[in-house]
């Protein structure tokens, strides 16, 4: 758990430096006494917010949707169904989109709030993907977050996993399947396809 | 399933999101130490940098101010190919006053546009960007409730929102070339790294902070219709071992004006990219030129321009001694 505050603790700090520096940057200069640019409009963000949404909703994509949580548009709940065919299949997983106001320079903070058995994903939630990280641009949105990481699932990077005991098990998709249903019903899940 | 946790060492290495905001703090601080683009600076500062350097940089950097009288440094941030362009196209269009030019820019602006919805890319992602850029094309043109002069152009290309906003347009409008092209791009893609015209645009293009080169400097000069020219301070010399002209590149876009110089011109150190001031355009003009903005600035805004009038006039002096 210790781990898990100080992880949230990092992205609160972080968060705090971006609203600073946000704020900072628009300060009318006293030496031209002239402001540059208006200051940043937080209706861009959530008007930016909207249009996503719209664009989530009229596409329709299969086995992915999000929708704001509350009154909040900065934070979100998606939704994830395993692809068919992969050992996913039949389990939907429950994740959290926290938005930062100079979204979209920077990325959502995305987390499994369903536990997830994947070699990408700790015990927490946190997911390991590099349009998240240091491959995030503003061309990203929230449909292709989720379909990113929905694809993930089937498709997980081996090389540098956050969970190294089911990267080792990958290999053996019916064990992997198998202590991934274990998970999965342990944390209340339930499998919608068993086959 | 305890060791779902992981290894120790797992839980002791640094997590990706630790490491990237490290990364941050790291670019922080080196911006603290310059503006997203700075003053204009003699070329003799480039002496200066290397006084005590390697002989052939001394050199070149001698030859370099037989043409060239100033330069502009940009933030070495990853992005500084994007926001030197930015500036010294803009800084072109200013004095120039050249209306037919932003024009024209803004019919190619369209027709990336449409190549990025082409290539499925949702017009939210990308029209406030675009939308700012236009922005600050109509204000460099005269006579306008917006118009700006060149303090407040170097102002609002210091400002983080118009800047990143300006760069993030310029990566679309790269990226959607590029992928536009794929085909022309793909064997120099190639020569770079391992990755499809596609990955290369999402991993190397798109990202705030990727680093650009020649692929990126051809596609946006070709999109946007801007000549540029690159000239390249490195420690090379001629095939002889001795010659110590400085070489450089016109990148000429495939439709658009012939012209001798590019209105943008760019030094490019390895990593880096800064902006040059042409000499000719400099000195043969030079008194003349200030003279008029003078004009223009006092009539329009007073004791601002005054007290920007005698720092040039400085400048003047200090270049020509």
């Amino acid at each position: 758990m210790s781990h898990n505050g100080g992880g949230m603790d990092a992205i609160a700090a972080q968060q705090a430096t971006n609203n600073t520096s946000a704020i900072g940057a628009h300060v009318p200069n006293a030496k031209a006494s002239r402001a540059v640019s208006q200051p940043v409009d937080s209706h861009s963000v959530s008007r930016r917010l909207q249009s996503e949404l719209m664009s989530l909703m009229t596409r329709g994509d299969p086995g992915i949707s999000a929708f704001p949580d509350g009154d909040n548009i900065l934070t979100w709940v998606g939704t994830i169904n395993g692809s068919k065919g992969t050992v996913y299949e039949g389990m939907s997983y429950k994740l959290m989109l926290k938005f930062p106001t100079d979204y979209p320079f920077k990325p959502p903070q995305v987390k499994f709030e369903t536990a997830c058995f994947h070699p990408n994903v700790d015990q927490y939630g946190n997911i390991c993907l590099d349009i998240l990280q240091d491959k995030w641009s503003s061309a990203y949105d929230v449909r292709t977050i989720l379909l990113s990481i929905q694809s993930l699932l089937g498709e997980p990077n081996n090389e540098s996993p956050m969970n190294s005991y089911a990267a080792a098990l990958w290999s053996n998709q019916e064990e992997f399947r198998k202590a991934n249903c274990k998970r999965y019903r342990e944390t209340g899940g339930v499998i919608t396809v068993p086959k | 399933m305890n060791s779902e946790a992981g290894g120790g060492s797992e839980e002791d290495r640094p997590r990706d999101d630790e490491i990237l905001a490290f990364h941050h703090a790291i670019r922080a601080a080196d911006a603290e130490k310059l503006e997203f683009v700075g003053d204009k600076e003699p070329l003799s500062v480039l002496a200066m940098e290397y006084e005590a350097g390697n002989p052939v940089f001394r050199a070149k950097v001698e030859n370099l101010s037989q043409t060239y009288s100033a330069i502009r440094r940009a933030r070495g941030d990853g992005n500084c190919f994007f926001r030197s362009f930015m500036f010294s196209y803009l800084e072109h269009i200013l004095e120039t006053k050249d209306e037919a030019e932003v024009r024209r820019v803004e019919k190619n602006i369209e027709q990336s546009k449409k190549a990025l919805i082409d290539l499925g890319y949702q017009e939210f992602t990308f029209e406030d960007f675009l939308s700012i850029f236009v922005e600050q094309l109509e204000s460099v043109l005269p006579g306008r409730e917006t118009s700006v002069d060149i303090d407040l152009l170097v102002e609002k290309c210091r400002d983080r929102y118009i800047s990143d906003y300006v760069v993030m347009f310029f990566r679309f409008v790269t990226s959607a070339e590029i992928r536009r092209r794929a085909e022309f791009f793909e064997p120099f893609i190639l020569g770079l790294s391992n990755m499809s015209v596609q990955q290369f645009c999402k991993a190397s293009v798109e990202p705030m902070g990727e680093e650009s080169d020649h692929v990126h400097i051809t596609a946006l000069s070709d999109a946007l219709g801007v000549p540029i020219r690159v000239v390249y301070l490195d420690r090379s010399v001629g095939a002889d071992g001795k010659n110590t002209d400085v070489n450089h590149h016109d990148f000429v876009p495939t439709e658009g004006s012939n012209v001798d110089i590019p209105p943008v011109v760019l030094l490019y150190r390895p990593g880096h990219y800064d902006i040059l001031y042409t000499r000719t355009d400099e000195d043969l003009s030079h008194v003349g030129r200030h003279d008029k903005v003078t004009g223009r600035q006092l009539v329009k805004e007073d004791g601002n321009a005054a007290a920007q009038n005698v720092e040039e006039l400085n400048y003047v002096q200090a270049e020509a001694t």
